[in-house]
This record gives C-alpha cells, sequence and structure tokens, in this order.
C-alpha cells in the first residue's frame, strides 16, 4: 500500500498541489474548465505558513485508529478496507462539525459538494486516480519532491499513526506533575501488546 | 471469555468494536432496552428537524457481527450479582459474565410539570422523538438553552415551525459556554427568527383546543402545539446502586474504567472520570468522551491495563447561520487568562482560556478548522508554544503548533 509522504523541509509553497488538487476533485477533471464549474471544487491540501515564513503543507495523514472517524456520529466517515484510506460519504455527512473538533491536524473543511448542500471534505488520496492506475494529483504536479508517493513504511507512519491514536486517548506526552497517569512509552508498550496478542 | 454490553449506544457499540477486533474469540452479549438497531442519539434532532429519516440514524449493521456476538434488542438488564457474577434479563434469563460493561448512559432531567399528556416531551430516546414528531405543526416551546435545546432549534427551523426558547439562565448555553461566546450564539439564533426567553420558567401549561396555552414565569403568555424540554441529564445508576456498586455524581471508576466490583467496567454518560480541563472528576456526558471511554474500557477489559487519561467536555454545533465549537472550560477563574477577539467582517469569534501557558479552554465561532488542534492541546495538557493572543487573532496559521508535534 502506497501512501502519500509529506516533506515540509523541500517545500517551497508554490500551491501547484492546491490547484492540482482541485481539478482532480472536479467534475470536469480539467485545469481549463475546472475553474468555470458552478461549484468551483476546493482543494483538500492546505499550505500555511508558520511564524518564520516557512511553508508546511498540511493534509489527512488517514491515521489509524483515526479520530474523525470514530467521532463521526453518523458513520458518514469510514475506512476503505483494502487500501486503508479514510473516505467521507458526502450523502450521509450532515456537518455537525465533531471531525473538524477531533482533527488533530485540522484539515477538516466545509464545502457544497451538490446544490447547496454542503459536506466535509478532506483528501481521499486521490482515491479515484489510484483506480485509474494514476498516482495522487498532488504528488504528480510536486517539483521539488516534498510530496511523495511511498510505499508504507511502518516506522515512517508509525508516529502519526501513534499521535493520531494518542490523541484520541488523550494521553500526555510528559509526565504533567500531578497527573496520575502513566507515560507515552507505557501506552505504546500497551497497544503494541494487544497487537501481537 | 464471556462478556456482556450493558447499553448499544456509543459507549458500548465503540467496547463491542473494539472486542470483536482484538479478541475474535470473546462471546459477546449486547443488551439494548430500546428495540430498535442501534442509532445515533445526537441525530434525534434533525430527525425532528426532517433531514435525515430513521433508517439514516442507524449507526451499526448487527447483521454483519460474528457468529459468537449476540445483540439482545429490547431487553433490560434488571439486576447484576457480582457475586456470582451473572445478569438477570427482564426475561427472566440468566447469563454468566467474565467481564462486564455498564454503558447505561444518562436519563433526562424532567421538571416538576412535565406530563406527556399535556405535550410536554423531553428528548433522549428514539420513542421520545416518535411521540413529538405527530404534535409538530406550527409553534414548538424549546425549554432550555443547553445543547440538545438549541439543536433541537436548529432542528425545528429547518421545518419552518415558529420556536420560542425558554431558558432560565441569562444567556443560552450557560453551562457549557461563557456569556459572551454565547451572546453570539443568541444574536444569530435571534436573526434565524426564534424568540429566545431568558431568565423564565414555566410557570403553567393550560390546554385549549388544540394547542397549549403556556404561561411564563413573568406572566408572559403564549400558544404552542408541543413543548421540548432540554433540562440536562442525569447520570443512570439505579442498576449500579442495586448491584452494590460505589457511586457519587456517576458511577466511580478507577484509572482503569474498572468499578468498585471486579470485572465490572463502566463507560459513557453514566460514569465520572477525571476531567482534564477542570482537573476535578466530572461526569462529560458527551458522545466523543462516551466513545473513548468505550474503547478504552474494551482494552481493559482484555488486560491491556490501558489507564483511561482524563475527558475534556466539547461540543460542535451547527446550524444555517452558524457553527461553534467549544472545549473545555471558559470561565475566567484562578491563575486562568482569556484571551479572545471578534473579527466583524467574517462574524468570527475566537477564544482561549490558558493556565500555566496551557490551553484549557476554546471557544471557536464560525471558525470550525483549526479548532481540532487546540482541542489537541488541551487533551494532551501541551503547553503553548506560540502567543495566544496571535492565534486568537488568527495572525498565525495553526502550522506553528502543529509543525513541531
Amino acid at each position: 500500500m502506497k501512501v502519500v509522504v509529506v516533506k515540509p523541509e523541500r517545500c517551497v509553497g508554490c500551491l501547484q498541489c492546491r490547484f492540482a488538487c482541485s481539478v482532480a476533485h472536479s467534475v470536469s477533471e480539467s485545469q481549463f474548465t475546472a475553474p468555470y464549474e458552478t461549484i468551483v471544487s476546493k482543494p483538500r491540501i492546505h499550505i500555511g505558513l508558520t511564524n518564520g515564513k516557512e511553508p508546511f503543507p498540511n493534509k489527512c495523514r488517514h491515521c489509524n485508529p483515526a479520530p474523525c472517524e470514530m467521532a463521526c456520529i453518523t458513520r458518514a466517515i469510514f475506512r476503505d478496507e483494502a487500501t486503508g484510506i479514510v473516505l467521507i460519504n458526502p450523502e450521509r455527512c450532515i456537518n455537525c462539525g465533531m471531525c473538524a473538533m477531533a482533527c488533530p491536524f485540522g484539515v477538516i473543511r466545509y464545502h457544497f459538494f451538490v446544490d447547496r448542500r454542503t459536506s466535509a471534505h478532506k483528501c481521499d488520496q486521490c482515491f479515484r486516480r489510484q483506480k485509474e492506475g494514476k498516482i495522487p494529483a498532488c504528488v504528480e504536479v510536486c517539483k521539488v519532491g516534498a510530496l511523495v508517493f511511498e510505499e508504507y513504511n511502518k516506522d515512517m507512519d508509525k508516529a502519526t499513526d501513534q499521535m493520531a491514536s494518542l490523541v484520541y486517548l488523550g494521553i500526555r506526552e510528559k509526565e504533567h506533575e500531578k497527573s496520575p497517569y502513566p507515560t507515552l512509552l507505557v501506552h505504546k508498550n500497551i497497544l503494541q501488546e494487544i497487537k501481537r496478542r | 471469555m464471556n462478556i456482556i454490553i450493558i447499553g448499544a449506544s456509543a459507549a458500548g457499540l465503540t467496547c463491542l468494536d473494539t472486542l470483536v477486533r482484538f479478541s475474535p474469540e470473546s462471546d459477546i452479549t449486547i443488551v439494548s432496552e430500546e428495540p430498535y438497531v442501534p442509532y445515533c442519539r445526537c441525530l434525534l434532532t434533525y430527525y425532528l428537524g426532517g433531514t435525515l429519516k430513521e433508517q439514516q440514524m442507524v449507526i451499526r449493521d448487527t447483521t454483519s457481527y460474528p457468529a459468537n456476538t449476540h445483540f439482545l434488542l429490547g431487553e433490560r438488564v434488571e439486576k447484576i450479582d457480582t457475586v456470582r457474577k451473572s445478569a438477570v434479563l427482564s426475561s427472566g434469563k440468566e447469563i454468566i459474565y467474565d467481564k462486564l460493561l455498564i454503558a447505561i448512559g444518562s436519563n433526562p432531567v424532567k421538571p416538576k410539570y412535565y406530563d406527556e399528556k399535556k405535550k410536554t416531551f423531553t428528548l433522549r430516546y428514539m420513542d421520545d422523538a416518535k411521540k413529538i414528531e405527530p404534535h409538530l405543526r406550527s409553534r414548538a416551546i424549546v425549554l432550555g438553552g443547553g445543547f440538545v435545546g438549541i439543536k433541537a432549534v436548529a432542528g425545528l427551523t429547518e421545518r419552518n415551525i415558529g420556536v420560542t426558547v425558554v431558558i432560565g439562565s441569562r444567556y443560552p448555553l450557560s453551562m457549557i459556554a461563557d456569556e459572551e461566546t454565547s451572546r453570539f450564539v443568541e444574536k444569530d439564533l435571534k436573526g434565524m427568527g426564534v424568540d429566545i426567553r431568558t431568565g423564565e420558567d414555566i410557570a403553567d401549561i393550560k390546554e385549549g383546543n388544540g394547542s397549549l396555552r403556556v404561561s411564563l414565569s413573568s406572566g408572559f403568555e403564549l400558544d404552542s402545539d408541543v413543548i421540548i424540554v432540554g433540562k440536562g441529564v442525569k447520570p443512570r445508576l439505579d442498576l449500579a446502586k442495586q448491584a452494590g456498586i460505589k457511586t457519587d455524581m456517576g458511577i466511580t471508576v478507577n484509572e482503569f474504567l474498572e468499578t468498585s466490583a471486579e470485572g465490572v467496567y463502566a463507560a459513557g454518560d453514566c460514569c465520572q472520570t477525571m476531567d482534564i480541563a477542570r482537573n476535578t472528576i466530572w461526569v462529560n456526558a458527551i458522545w466523543p468522551v462516551a466513545i473513548e471511554q468505550g474503547y478504552c474500557a474494551a482494552l481493559n477489559m482484555l488486560g491491556a491495563q490501558a489507564p483511561y487519561p482524563g475527558s475534556v467536555g466539547m461540543n460542535s454545533l451547527k446550524t444555517r447561520a452558524f457553527h461553534l465549537i467549544v472545549a473545555g472550560v471558559l470561565k475566567a477563574g484562578e491563575g486562568v487568562s482569556i484571551f479572545e477577539k471578534y473579527m466583524p467582517s467574517t462574524n468570527q469569534f475566537r477564544k482561549l482560556a490558558i493556565r500555566n501557558n496551557v490551553p484549557v479552554g476554546m471557544a471557536f465561532y464560525n471558525n470550525p478548522e483549526d479548532a481540532g488542534v487546540i482541542i489537541n492541546l488541551i487533551k494532551k495538557g501541551t503547553p503553548l508554544n506560540v502567543d495566544p493572543a496571535k492565534i486568537v487573532s488568527n495572525e498565525l496559521s495553526m502550522m506553528d503548533i502543529l509543525k513541531p508535534l
């Protein structure tokens, strides 16, 4: 299974990924007509500037367990078992805002998907394009190698997943002065232990 | 291992899913009082508003579970025997358990004039919504300015029903948000055509020809077809009390969510845990917390010794006019400093409460995108590495907080 890996230190902030993302999620999938569609497709990758004006590409990490998936009250957010991609079914979404509240990375936005109906939007790792054998649009246009499509590497994604699951469970990374709860390390062992069984 | 889960809502179902995932060989029985397929309670107001049909509220497919999972829908657990380790069902059947989860949730608080004959209903279960629905015509009164109340208002306005909200305190959402944030909610609700009466209570309800004549404590009288009560919820403790399990505000649990009886766990609205933002024992009766606790309880049932780190009260309220996300405590107190900023051009408001450089509360009005990042910091107790005044004024993106993580 391949995933999009973000390498923020390489990003120059050209925003080409944003444009390509919008085009890839538009109806016509053409860069010439996409801006003129009735509902203009919005990008699902966000480039923010840090204090030192360094660009930082931010997109859905498809965490496992995914906080948004667990927080979704209508089960509109689900995981595609075969690929592990977290997807949103816009028909079921009621815009309650629970996913935005749960997402520790702040990547969920609310946009129209059909006329006057809003739904949560986030990266679907170009599910549609991948089925056609193409790589995700943002990776295709990235000129500097800040976005790469790589084979899933457990070590690499571990940090994200752990953060997500720990965020989800609310484990504190540093022992709080009076906190009676054990540290992150203890919890990692617990989760591993369960997985091993 | 024989596991019984009492209650098939957020905590119970998450516990079930986690158990099925990590321990497929266990024999699991899940008991629910309600005869319906598991549905989501938070969606009841959308059901009243007509945006969702009953089958759209179903959140689990009971047929997709393995054969050793048994759903007992429409049955009650009458008694738990912690010595014999068994639970007696309403049908008279007795089931032996190794581990048991109490996730029976909470019951709505009923005011003294609560009377279903006078078309006064609470809104907690599917049955309540089904009782309310036939009475909805053109006017309704919602009693209580809490989350259920405001969500019911939002639902009813979708249906073009004129709503009057009767709120006991000075402003709506007084239990979860501060006055300033609530004023924005009040203003925008009024903009939606909702009649808001604060500092009032219902004094008398009279039945007239087809509709109700309701008089408020200030003497004001108005007509309504139905009254929906949203006066908060109370943990259901009867089952635990009768089994000799220790209770306080809710069922008391240790950090592994185990109650005073061995092998009996509690999760969800009925149990009390540490509130991270408040720093005291508290009952956070909300959906995401119930899910966390259900997950954590399942791990502990399997012997993982995973401590539950504590809950944070948080809520998201979205209507046609506004989207509010609140979490933690917002009221200024000892050592808590407040940062806030209102942006009139976009009708956005951000508020952040900080204690010892650690965020403890937030309210983002019409600004949902970055809320999760801050809630993550509240949950983990991570100190801020940036100037909080810049966060509320939206001068810096959340990337500064995210990048070091």
